[in-house]
């Protein structure tokens, strides 16, 4: 096609028109900035919706009560597609606006903003994603999970299995069913030791990413008759395995998957076929914690709240709430150290790591953030789907953490060595 | 209107032969460069190393990968193993203590070796067969990444790239690995613009054309088609290496996917096959669009005050992507670098309406 007058202009007039966006500045007032770069697009799409109007619910409520030590929470909200250029970019405009906190919620951006937040002192929140060696503070020391990590819940899985079993698995068979992907194979070095330790034998199937047909896999281990199964994967992986495990009539109440497991994804496979099978539970479902029951009163029940009602107090909203909660307990803690700031990475570095004994009014599991330890303590609880919710089986419990924590020294002295 | 071309008359073959023979034209380049020269010192951070620095960096990649779609005419849906290959190699060289200048090489020698063997299917394989073995490169080199702990790097399967100097100078902070994304990229664009004018470029387009027109024309296709993946994987190695080390810091086998591929691929076919100017134009549009739009409905939505849905608000500007995407195409198929030379004809020959030839 030749250019003629009429559309040269006009091209060059809707050129120009998108150039040079301003970025937003804001008066000085006491505002501290996080940065939410979150996958709502690509791959964690639902799971990214409900975690973050979880998080956007509680920052509402903390800034309608008048913020929290004299701060005022504004978090910018934008979408980067698990795609790290648009991950990087959102980095560093949060950077330049001042935010001192970024919460990616996706394993591959955390690992490439790892070393640029160590080095520009910017407090990444890696929650259930990233590295899961970040628990140990000395050697990360702006990068915080601030929640039980891939190791420790399989070493509370096993530790459940145990109880199941009166105390011992000598004997018994474990089968582990994961999505072949660093992620679904990070759980491995802990259910080895622990198989050596425990004296039970594990057999682990992968599956092929992203998991929609895994119906080679479940015969398999439903020929191996296992006595129990750990299932591990994200987002339509787990769907898939739950129905299949059903299909193969292996015992739901055997049956245990990570944290990964929601109200959403019960809807999928059937809410009654999926009766009894176990999840680890990081914090309260449901809408009974005052937290979320303060949400509804005051957020939601004012028009003010992020997104649905009915996705308020699910899985995944309540992980967002409990990370806000956090956050904001970081600011409150930073903020009596230094009540005048100023506002930057290493101000509320110090509150988030001076976090002590913090149950968010029953929300979370006691939870205690150190200079060394940014798992907070390695809490959590074995929950079972009774048909309508998790129920929690246990109460706030660890385990294996001496396993765990070995092998993330033994992951987080090789960063130190090569990382710098 | 600019160019000025009444009464240039050139006087010894170099000046005809040279590879901008309009004035403004080398001035423009001169421009371009020395804009990019002085643009950490010119822009704001957030630019530098948020968009000029991906930028070149993809693009050094859609160049390469034009080298074999767009002069040699052999489809490559594997293009992001090639480079993850080239990273995967020259970080562990340099985690041996390999100074990073060898190891770059070497890591571009690597993908070249591995890209070329898989290239092999192009002898006996056209289109979308073809297609479909690179494909099965992709993924069986993803499989053998994340694999072998060896490689990916035990159980975390990050691998993280140490402090390397680069001729001496350390790889630390904006400005060298700025520098070093701009020297690749200048050095593989001054590689591609001088490329068709040689013999091995000229044998590419024949090669593109009809291989078995150009077979009995004398030209050797086995050994040209491999040449084609040789020099491409090549350079795609070298810039998965400076993609590793400028930019990612710390590699893991899922930056390396089918979506990577897919992505340098779109690059080209929206910038333009067979150009040289395609990628730059390519690259930012694929790279950009995304976060731009993004970045202008928030802006949008804040100003006026909308609250929507974060779902929709994530999803509209996809949907705004996609369109600008197809729009391109569809107004001009041959890509962005087509549409630049509309526009450069058009003022070649204003006030005149016609500029074709």
């Amino acid at each position: 096609m030749s250019l003629d007058r009429r559309s040269f202009i006009a091209g060059s007039a809707a050129l120009a028109a998108p150039l040079a966006l301003p970025v937003q500045v804001f008066a000085q007032e006491k505002i501290v900035r996080f940065s939410l770069p979150q996958d709502f697009t690509r791959i964690y799409t639902f799971v990214t919706s409900e975690y973050n109007q979880g998080q956007r619910d509680y920052f509402t409520l903390v800034n309608d009560r008048g913020g929290v030590g004299g701060y005022k929470i504004v978090a910018d909200i934008t979408d980067h597609a698990n795609d790290l250029p648009r991950a990087i970019e959102a980095y560093e405009r949060g950077k330049r606006e001042g935010a001192v906190l970024i919460d990616p919620l996706s394993t591959p951006v955390a690992r490439a903003l790892v070393p640029r937040a160590l080095e520009d002192k910017i407090n990444m929140i890696t929650a259930y994603s990233g590295r899961s060696d970040a628990a140990d503070g000395s050697a990360f020391p702006y990068v915080l999970p601030l929640s039980i990590n891939y190791w420790t819940q399989a070493g509370l899985i096993i530790e459940q299995f145990k109880k199941t079993e009166k105390g011992s698995l000598k004997g018994k068979k474990i089968v582990f069913v994961h999505i072949d992907t660093p992620f679904g194979k990070e759980p491995l070095p802990i259910l080895n030791v622990l198989a050596k330790k425990e004296g039970y034998e594990l057999t682990a199937f992968p599956y092929t990413p992203p998991g929609n047909d895994q119906s080679a896999i479940w015969p398999q281990v439903r020929r191996a008759r296992p006595d129990f199964v750990i299932f591990w994967g994200a987002g339509v992986g787990q769907t898939v395995a739950l129905t299949e495990a059903i299909r193969n009539g292996l015992p739901m109440d055997r049956v245990s998957g990570s944290v990964w497991l929601s109200e959403s994804d019960m809807d999928v496979v059937g809410r009654e076929a999926a009766k009894g099978v176990m999840k680890v539970e990081p914090c309260v479902g449901g809408r009974e914690p005052k937290v979320i029951k303060d949400i509804l009163a005051d957020v939601v029940g004012k028009g003010k709240g992020a997104g649905p009602e009915n996705k308020v107090g699910t899985a995944y909203y309540n992980y967002g709430v409990q990370m806000a909660t956090l956050m904001v307990e970081g600011v409150r803690k930073a903020a009596e150290k230094a009540p005048n700031g100023p506002v930057t990475g290493p101000w509320l570095n110090e509150g988030l790591r001076s976090i002590s004994n913090f149950t968010a009014e029953g929300l979370l599991p006691p939870t205690t953030i150190t200079k060394d330890d940014h798992q907070g303590g390695g809490m959590g609880r074995i929950a079972r789907w009774d048909g309508a919710k998790f129920v929690p089986i246990t109460d706030w419990f660890s385990a294996n953490q001496d396993v765990v924590w070995e092998e993330i020294r033994k992951n987080s002295d090789e960063f130190k060595k090569t990382g710098k | 209107m600019f160019y000025r071309r009444a009464g240039i008359r050139h006087t010894r073959y170099q000046d005809e032969r040279q590879l901008f023979p309009l004035g403004f034209d080398r001035g423009l380049i001169i421009a371009v460069i020395a804009i990019l020269l002085a643009a950490p010192f010119l822009f704001d951070r957030l630019y530098v190393s948020g968009y000029l620095l991906p930028w070149l960096i993809w693009t050094s990649a859609a160049l390469g990968l034009n080298l074999l779609m767009g002069w040699s005419g052999q489809i490559h849906l594997g293009y992001g193993a090639v480079m993850g290959i080239g990273a995967y190699g020259s970080v562990h060289l340099v985690r041996l203590g390999v100074p990073l200048e060898i190891a770059m090489i070497a890591g571009g020698l690597l993908s070249a070796t591995i890209g070329t063997m898989f290239g092999g299917a192009a002898l006996r394989m056209k289109g979308i067969y073809l297609a479909m073995a690179t494909l099965a490169m992709q993924y069986v080199v993803d499989f053998v990444i994340s694999h072998s702990s060896v490689i990916s790097g035990g159980s975390l399967a990050t691998l993280q790239v140490p402090a390397v100097r680069f001729l001496g100078i350390p790889l630390q902070g904006d400005l060298p690995t700025y520098y070093l994304a701009f020297g690749v990229c200048f050095v593989i664009t001054l590689f591609m613009l001088n490329v068709r004018r040689t013999s091995f470029g000229r044998a590419l387009a024949a090669l593109r054309e009809k291989d078995y027109a150009a077979q009995i024309l004398g030209i050797s296709t086995f050994r040209y088609k491999l040449l084609a993946f040789w020099v491409s994987s090549f350079i795609g190695g070298v810039v998965g290496s400076v993609l590793a080390v400028t930019y990612l810091r710390a590699i893991s086998p899922d930056q390396f996917h089918i979506e990577l591929s897919i992505q340098i691929l779109a690059m080209i076919i929206v910038g333009g096959l067979g150009s040289v100017l395609g990628p730059f134009f390519g690259t930012a549009l694929i790279l950009f669009a995304p976060i731009l739009l993004n970045n202008l409905l928030g802006f949008t939505a804040g100003t006026l005050g909308w609250s929507l849905p974060i779902d929709l608000r994530a999803h509209l500007p996809l949907m705004a992507y996609g369109a600008l995407v197809i729009g391109f195409l569809l107004y001009e198929p041959l890509g962005l670098a087509k549409i630049y030379a509309n526009f450069r004809n058009y003022l070649l020959v204003w006030p005149f309406r016609h500029a074709q030839r």
